[in-house]
C-alpha cells in the first residue's frame, strides 16, 4: 500500500476540483446515496401516479439517465454512470452478505445482457411503441430489473450481474473505450507492492495494477473503491480512444455490441423514424414486407412496420459488417475471426457520437424543460421554464457535425488497428475499404435518408411522436366532445373541417333546438354576424379541461404563438383567467373577452386583398410586381423571393399584375381576362395561367433553365372608338450559380414575341454575364418595338418608387436612354448595399390607323406597355478609394518610420577596441 | 546516374527557383489570358479576385462552401466540401510546402521586394527568438478565422460580410488584381460597420505587407493561414525535407540562409523530418549545407536533392558577390 505518491500532470486526482469529484469518498458516497434515493423515489412515484401528468418518472429515467447523461459521459469520461449506478451501489453491499457463489459457466455469457438490451428493450420498443414510456411501464421495468439484480448479487460473487446480465453492462464497457480517461496505477510503486490493496478493494475482483500493461480496463466501472485503498491508483487524461490504437485482448461481445446497437438504434431510427416519415415510406422494403405478412398473420397490437424495420436494420447492418470483413480477411489472407474482432473496434464511435448529437439537440429543444418541470412536479414545486431552443434553430445544426466526426474517427481507428495487423502493406490498402464496409454503410444510410426526405418530402404530420408535427389544436378522438348528431357530426357546420383536428378552437351554439358546432370562432362569426342567424347559448372549448364552457364568460388568449384556425390570429379560450394569463405568458398574446375576440375574428372577413381586388378598365395601365400588394407592412415586405430554392425542385416565380386606379390607389386584379404569355429561357412561347384564388390574382411560372424569363400580359379593349392595347411585361433572370452555366449571347439578348404587338426591351450592354445587375449611375437603353419593328416617337417614362420620373421619346432606332438616378440616401451606418431601387418603365404610342378588333371597329390604337425592374446602389456610394489608399499609405508611412527609428536607435556606434598586447 | 545526381546537387538552385517562380507567377496571375484554369483548390495564394486567375486559392471557395446554412452544409452538400478539400489535398501532397517557396504568387512578390531591397543595399531585419515564438501562432488564429467566420455566417450569427472575412483582410486580394490592372479592391467599404473594419484592416495589412516584406524576408508567410493548413497535412506529402542529425556539425549555415528564420534546421539533430510549420521548402538550407548528405529533399523516400561538399563549394563561388550585400 502506498500512502503518498507524486502524481503526474495529467492525473485527474491531482486536479483540485476534478480530483475532489472523482476521489473524495465522502462526496462519492453522498452522490451515490442521492442517486439511489432519486431512483427509488421515481419508482414509487411511477406506481403512485400512473397517469400522463406524472412527468417526474419520465424525466428522471428517459430525460437524464438515458440518454442524456449516459450518452454524453460514456465517450468522454467513461463509465462514470456505472460508478454511481444504484444497482451497482446496492449490489456491493448485497454481495458482501450474500452467498458468494461462483456464477455457473452458462451464465457467464455477456450475450445475455446484450440480448436483453437489443431484443428485450429495442425490439419491444419498436413492436409496441410507447409501452415503456408510460410512468407505470417505466417503473415496472426498472423494478423488475432491480429485483433480478438483487437476486443475482445475493447469490453470486464478484458483481457478476454487472458483467453478464446487466443490459447496458457490455454496452458501457464497449463504448467507454472511446473516453479520454484511464484508470491505472503508478508502475514504480506497484513494482514493489506485495499486498495488492487495489485488487482486494475491488468489488469486481479486478486487478487495477494490470490495466496499463493489458491496455484494457476490462470491467472497471470507475466506482473508485481502489483509489481509496491505495494512493498509487491514478485516473488520467489520455488521448480519446488511445487504447484502441494498440493491442489488447479483444472481447467478441463488445464488437457485437457495437454492431447490434448501431443496428437497433441509429439504423432502425433512420429507417423507421427518418425515411418512415417521408412520402416514400410505403415503398420501403419493411413496409411492403409488413403489408405482405399482414395478409397471413394478425399482428394484434404489434406495430408490424416497426418490427420489420428493426429486423431489416439488423439484417442489413450485420451483413454489411460481416461481408465486408470477410472480404477484407480474404484479401489480408488471415483468419476471419482475428480480422473481424480486431478491426471491429473501429465501429465504436459510429453510434455513440451521433447519439450525443441527438441527445444534446433533444436536451436543448425539450429535455431541459422536461427535466426541470418534471423535477418540479416530483417535488411539488410549480416550475415553468421555456425550452432553450426551438426546433429549426440554426445553431442546433452544429451538432450534426458530430456524425461526421464519428465517421472520420472510426476511419482513423480502423487505420490504426489495421496497422497492428501483420500483413503485406499492399493487401492492407486494398482491404481497407472492405473493412470499412459498416462505416460506409452507416454513412450511406444517413445520406440516403437525407436524399429520400429531400426528394419525396416529409409526410404531413411529420415527426409525430416527437410532438412538433402534431397540431396544437388536435386532440385524440376520445377526449373530444361532439355535440352535433347525424352523419356529419364530426365536421364544422360551416366549412366542413374536421372538428377533432381543430378541437381546441371549437365553438358551439344553439339554433332552434339544434346544436351547431364550429371549427373556430371564424365560422361562428360568419353565421352570427354576417348571416345574422339567431344563435344562442354560445359555447367554446376550454383548452385546459377540453370541455365546452360558456363563451361569454371565457377568457380568450388572442394572437399567441400557437397556430390559429382559419385566421392569421389565433384565439384560444380558458375558463380561468389564471390559466389564460399563464398561457399568454408562455406563448405571447393578449387575454381578451369573447366580444373582443369576436371583433378580431370579424377582421378576417375584411382582408386588404379583398378590398384591393378590382376589375381593370380599358384605360388602366397594368404592371407586374413581385411583392404581394395586399401584404401588410413588415410582413412579406422582403417580397420577391423565388420559391423552390432547395435541391431537386424547379424554382418558380410568382407575380401580381396590378394597376393604379383613377383615385391613385393601388389595386390588384380580381380576374385576369387578358392573355398571358411566357417567353422562356430557350425562347419558346407558352401560355401562362392565372391563379385560382378569389382575391388578388397572381401568375406563376417555373424556371427550369438559366436565363431570362419574360411574362407578358396583353389585353385589348375598345372605348370611345379607340383600341387600348394594354401590355405588361415582367422580365426575370434565373441563374443557379452553377459553374457549368454557359452565357449564350443569342438566348440572353432581349427578344419580343409576335403575340405582343407593342413591346419595350432592355437592350443588353456589351459584356453582360449571369451576374448582371443594374446600378445607379449606369445607363439603361430601352428599345420600343411595334409589330417587330423599332418605332420612333414612342414616349417612354421611367419612374422610381421615390416619385422621380422622366419621359423621353424614342429615336429613329426606337431607343430611349436613361441614366439611373442615385436615389438612395440612408444614414451611412444603415446603408444596405443590396438595397433595391424599384422602377417602372412605361411606354405609350398612339397609332392612327383604323381597323377592327374582335369584330368591333376602332379609329386609332393606343398602345401602352410596362416593364418593372430594379437597380442597386453603385459601389461608389459606399466604398471609397481615397480612404482605402489613405489607410494603406498611413500604415506604410507609420511602420516605415517606426522601423527606421527603431534601427536608428539600435545602431551601435562604431567603437574601436584596442588590446594592449603587452598585458 | 551518378552524373545526373551530381549535376542536380551542384545546380544553382537560386536561379532555378527564380525561373520557376516566374513561371508559376505567370501561370497563376495571368493564366486567364491563356485560358488556363487549374480549378479552385490551389494550395497557394493565387487570388480569386484576380479576374485572369489561372487556378484559384482554395480559401475563397472553402469559405463560400462553409458559409452555407448549417443544415445544408452538414447534409449532402458536405460532399462538395469534401471534394474540394480532397482536390486541395491532392495538389498539396505532390509538392508539400514547396508550393510556398516555388509557386505562391504572393511569396514570389515578396522575394522580388527582397531583391529590390538587396539592390538598394539596405539591411534586413529579423525577429528575436521570443518574438518569433509568439508571432508564429498568429497563422493558426487566422486559419481559425478562415474556417469559423463562414460557419458563423451559416449559423446566422455573423452578417454576410464575414463570409469571406479572411479574404477581406488578406493583402493578396488588393495586390494580385493590380497585375491585371484592376484597382477595384483598393476601396474601403462603408456599407456596414464590420465591412468597414475588415476592409480597413485589409488595406492596413496591404501597407504592412509592402513595408514588412521590404525589411523582412517573406514577411507575410510567417502569418499565412495557408501555411498553417499545409503543415497539418504535411506528413502525408510526397516530398519531404529530411535531416541526418548524426552528420550535422551545427555550423548554422542553414539557419543563416533560411528566409523564415527556422532555428530547428540547425539546432535539431534528433528529428529526421525537419519540415516545420513556417518552412517554405525553398531548399536554400540544403544548398547551403557544407556536409555530405546531412540535409536532403526526398520524393517518396528517394533523395533527389542532397547537400554535398562539392555543391557547397561551387555555390559559394557563385554566391560570393551576393553574400556581400546580404
Amino acid at each position: 500500500m502506498v500512502n503518498f505518491i507524486k502524481r503526474d500532470n495529467n492525473d485527474i486526482y491531482s486536479k483540485p476540483i476534478m480530483g475532489f469529484l472523482f476521489k473524495n469518498q465522502k462526496f462519492l458516497l453522498t452522490l451515490k446515496i442521492v442517486v439511489l434515493a432519486l431512483f427509488l423515489y421515481a419508482l414509487y412515484f411511477g406506481f403512485a401516479h400512473t397517469g400522463k401528468d406524472n412527468t417526474f418518472t419520465y424525466a428522471l429515467f428517459w430525460g437524464i439517465f438515458w440518454s442524456l447523461f449516459m450518452v454524453v459521459t460514456l465517450p468522454t469520461f467513461g463509465r462514470i454512470f456505472c460508478g454511481i449506478c444504484p444497482h451497482g451501489f446496492m449490489g456491493k453491499y448485497i454481495t458482501k452478505y450474500g452467498l458468494q457463489k461462483k456464477m455457473p459457466k452458462w451464465m457467464q455469457n455477456r450475450y445475455i445482457g446484450l440480448f436483453l438490451l437489443v431484443l428485450g428493450w429495442w425490439g419491444i420498443y419498436y413492436m409496441f411503441p410507447g409501452l415503456y414510456r408510460t410512468p407505470l411501464g417505466t417503473a415496472t421495468l426498472f423494478t423488475v430489473m432491480t429485483l433480478i439484480s438483487f437476486v443475482v448479487y445475493f447469490v453470486y460473487r464478484d458483481m457478476s450481474y454487472c458483467k453478464y446480465i446487466c443490459p447496458i453492462g457490455t454496452l458501457t464497457r464497449a463504448y467507454s473505450k472511446l473516453s479520454f480517461t484511464w484508470l491505472g496505477t503508478y508502475k514504480s510503486a506497484c513494482n514493489e507492492c506485495k499486498t495488492f490493496e487495489c485488487a482486494t478493494a475491488c468489488p469486481y475482483n479486478l486487478k487495477p495494477f494490470t490495466f496499463d500493461s493489458r491496455n484494457s480496463m476490462t470491467d472497471c466501472t470507475l466506482c473508485m473503491d481502489c483509489s481509496s485503498a491505495c494512493e498509487a491508483v491514478s485516473f488520467k487524461y489520455k488521448k480519446p480512444s488511445f487504447s484502441l490504437f494498440s493491442k489488447f485482448q479483444t472481447l467478441k461481445a463488445e464488437v457485437w455490441a457495437y454492431i447490434l446497437i448501431l443496428a437497433s438504434i441509429p439504423i432502425t431510427m433512420a429507417f423507421h423514424h427518418g425515411i418512415g416519415r417521408s412520402n416514400a415510406a410505403g415503398d420501403m422494403i419493411w413496409s411492403t414486407t409488413a403489408e405482405f405478412f399482414k395478409g397471413y398473420i394478425s399482428f394484434g397490437s404489434i406495430d408490424p412496420i416497426g418490427l420489420f424495420a428493426f429486423l431489416y436494420a439488423i439484417l442489413f447492418t450485420v451483413s454489411a459488417a460481416v461481408v465486408g470483413m470477410f472480404i477484407a480477411a480474404k484479401i489480408l489472407n488471415k483468419n476471419f475471426k482475428d480480422v473481424f474482432y480486431n478491426l471491429g473496434y473501429s465501429y465504436a464511435p459510429l453510434f455513440i457520437l451521433g447519439s450525443i448529437a441527438h441527445s444534446l439537440e433533444t436536451f436543448f429543444m425539450r429535455g431541459y424543460k422536461q427535466i426541470v418541470e418534471g423535477f418540479g412536479h416530483g417535488f411539488g414545486f410549480d416550475i415553468d421554464v421555456t425550452s432553450l431552443a426551438q426546433r429549426g434553430d440554426s445553431w442546433l445544426h452544429i451538432f450534426d457535425l458530430l456524425k461526421w466526426v464519428a465517421i472520420i474517427w472510426a476511419l482513423i481507428i480502423l487505420y490504426k488497428r489495421m496497422k497492428l495487423l501483420d500483413a503485406d502493406k499492399m493487401r492492407k490498402i486494398i482491404a481497407y475499404p472492405f473493412a470499412a464496409s459498416l462505416i460506409i454503410f452507416f454513412l450511406s444510410v444517413n445520406m440516403y435518408r437525407g436524399y429520400i426526405i429531400d426528394t419525396y418530402g416529409r409526410a404531413s404530420g411529420g415527426h409525430g411522436s416527437h410532438g412538433a408535427g402534431a397540431m396544437f389544436q388536435s386532440v385524440s378522438k376520445d377526449k373530444a366532445t361532439l355535440l352535433q348528431s347525424g352523419k356529419d357530426k364530426g365536421s364544422c357546420i360551416v366549412c366542413g373541417m374536421n372538428l377533432v383536428k381543430f378541437y381546441k378552437t371549437n365553438h358551439a351554439a344553439h339554433l332552434n333546438d339544434t346544436t351547431r358546432q364550429y371549427c373556430s370562432i371564424h365560422c361562428l362569426a360568419e353565421e352570427k354576424n354576417l348571416k345574422k342567424m339567431p344563435l344562442s347559448d354560445l359555447k367554446v372549448v376550454d383548452v385546459k379541461s377540453l370541455k365546452f364552457i360558456d363563451a361569454k364568460s371565457a377568457f380568450y388568449v388572442v394572437g399567441s404563438k400557437k397556430k390559429p384556425t382559419m385566421s392569421e390570429v389565433s384565439k384560444y379560450a380558458f375558463t380561468n383567467e389564471k390559466d389564460a394569463i399563464k398561457f399568454s405568458k408562455r406563448n405571447k398574446g393578449k387575454v381578451l373577452n369573447f366580444d373582443e375576440a369576436l371583433k378580431i375574428a370579424m377582421k378576417d372577413f375584411d382582408t386588404p386583398a379583398k378590398r384591393m381586388a378590382k376589375e381593370v378598365s380599358a384605360t388602366d395601365i397594368v404592371y407586374f410586381t413581385d411583392k404581394n400588394p395586399a401584404a401588410r407592412r413588415g410582413k412579406g415586405g422582403h417580397g420577391g423571393h423565388i420559391h423552390g430554392g432547395s435541391r431537386g425542385e424547379i424554382p418558380s416565380k410568382k407575380v401580381w399584375p396590378v394597376f393604379i386606379n383613377n383615385s391613385g390607389r393601388l389595386n390588384c386584379i380580381s380576374n385576369i381576362r387578358s392573355e398571358l404569355f411566357l417567353l422562356d429561357a430557350n425562347l419558346e412561347v407558352t401560355k401562362a395561367k392565372q391563379s385560382r384564388g378569389r382575391d388578388c390574382k397572381t401568375v406563376s411560372f417555373r424556371m427550369p433553365d438559366n436565363g431570362y424569363y419574360n411574362l407578358y400580359y396583353v389585353d385589348g379593349n375598345i372605348q370611345d372608338d379607340t383600341l387600348y392595347m394594354t401590355t405588361a411585361k415582367y422580365e426575370h433572370m434565373r441563374f443557379n450559380h452553377s459553374n457549368d452555366a454557359i452565357y449564350d449571347n443569342e438566348n440572353m439578348s432581349a427578344h419580343s414575341i409576335k403575340e405582343v404587338p407593342f413591346d419595350i426591351l432592355r437592350v443588353r450592354e456589351k459584356g453582360e454575364t449571369f451576374y448582371h445587375r443594374l446600378y445607379a449611375g449606369e445607363k439603361v437603353r430601352i428599345k420600343a418595338i411595334l409589330n417587330s419593328e423599332p418605332i420612333e416617337g414612342a414616349s417612354v417614362t421611367l419612374s422610381t418608387k421615390t416619385g422621380w420620373s422622366k419621359t423621353i421619346k424614342t429615336d429613329k432606332d426606337g431607343i430611349a436612354t436613361f441614366v439611373l438616378l442615385k436615389d438612395y440616401f440612408p444614414e451611412w451606418n444603415k446603408f444596405d448595399r443590396r438595397h433595391k431601387n424599384n422602377f417602372l418603365l412605361t411606354a405609350t404610342y398612339t397609332q392612327n390607323s383604323a381597323g377592327e378588333y374582335l369584330y368591333e371597329p376602332y379609329k386609332k390604337i393606343k398602345h401602352t406597355t410596362t416593364y418593372p425592374s430594379v437597380y442597386y446602389p453603385n459601389d461608389s456610394a459606399y466604398s471609397s478609394y481615397a480612404y482605402g489608399l489613405l489607410a494603406a499609405i498611413i500604415t506604410m508611412l507609420l511602420s516605415g518610420v517606426a522601423i527606421y527609428w527603431y534601427r536608428k536607435r539600435n545602431q551601435q556606434p562604431f567603437k574601436e577596441v584596442r588590446f594592449d598586447e603587452k598585458d | 546516374m551518378k552524373k545526373i545526381r551530381d549535376f542536380i546537387n551542384r545546380a544553382d538552385i537560386s536561379k532555378f527557383r527564380f525561373w520557376l517562380q516566374l513561371f508559376f507567377f505567370i501561370l497563376f496571375v495571368y493564366g486567364g489570358y491563356f485560358s488556363i484554369n487549374l480549378g479552385n483548390s490551389i494550395p497557394v495564394f493565387s487570388c480569386g479576385y484576380d479576374r485572369e486567375v489561372g487556378g484559384m486559392c482554395y480559401f475563397l471557395p472553402l469559405q463560400h462552401q462553409l458559409a452555407r446554412p448549417l443544415d445544408v452544409l452538414l447534409s449532402a452538400a458536405s460532399i462538395s466540401v469534401l471534394i474540394g478539400f480532397l482536390t486541395f489535398l491532392l495538389w498539396f501532397i505532390v509538392f508539400n510546402k514547396a508550393w510556398c517557396g516555388y509557386a505562391c504568387p504572393l511569396g514570389t512578390m515578396q522575394d522580388w521586394i527582397t531583391g529590390l531591397r538587396k539592390r538598394m543595399g539596405i539591411n534586413y531585419s529579423t525577429y528575436t527568438q521570443p518574438q518569433f515564438n509568439s508571432l508564429k501562432k498568429i497563422k493558426y488564429l487566422l486559419l481559425a478565422l478562415v474556417i469559423l467566420a463562414p460557419i458563423g455566417v451559416g449559423l446566422g450569427i455573423l452578417g454576410g460580410e464575414w463570409r469571406t472575412a479572411f479574404c477581406e483582410i488578406c493583402p493578396g486580394r488588393m495586390i494580385t488584381p493590380l497585375f491585371v490592372g484592376d484597382t477595384s479592391q483598393w476601396s474601403l467599404d462603408f456599407s456596414t460597420k464590420s465591412a468597414m473594419v475588415l476592409t480597413t484592416l485589409g488595406l492596413m495589412f496591404t501597407g504592412l505587407f509592402f513595408v514588412g516584406s521590404f525589411v523582412k524576408k517573406r514577411f507575410f508567410c510567417f502569418f499565412c493561414p495557408m501555411s498553417a493548413m499545409h503543415y497539418i497535412f504535411s506528413d502525408a506529402a510526397l516530398i519531404k525535407l529530411r535531416k541526418d542529425g548524426d552528420k550535422c556539425t551545427k555550423c548554422g549555415d542553414c539557419y543563416n540562409v533560411c528566409d523564415m528564420q527556422i532555428k530547428d534546421i540547425a539546432d535539431d539533430v534528433q528529428s529526421t523530418n525537419i519540415l516545420r510549420d513556417d518552412c517554405i521548402l525553398c531548399m536554400k538550407c540544403v544548398a547551403a549545407c557544407p556536409e555530405d548528405d546531412v540535409l536532403h529533399v526526398d520524393i517518396l523516400n528517394m533523395p533527389v536533392f542532397t547537400s554535398t561538399k562539392g555543391g557547397f563549394v561551387k555555390r559559394m563561388q557563385m554566391d560570393d558577390w551576393e553574400k556581400k550585400d546580404d
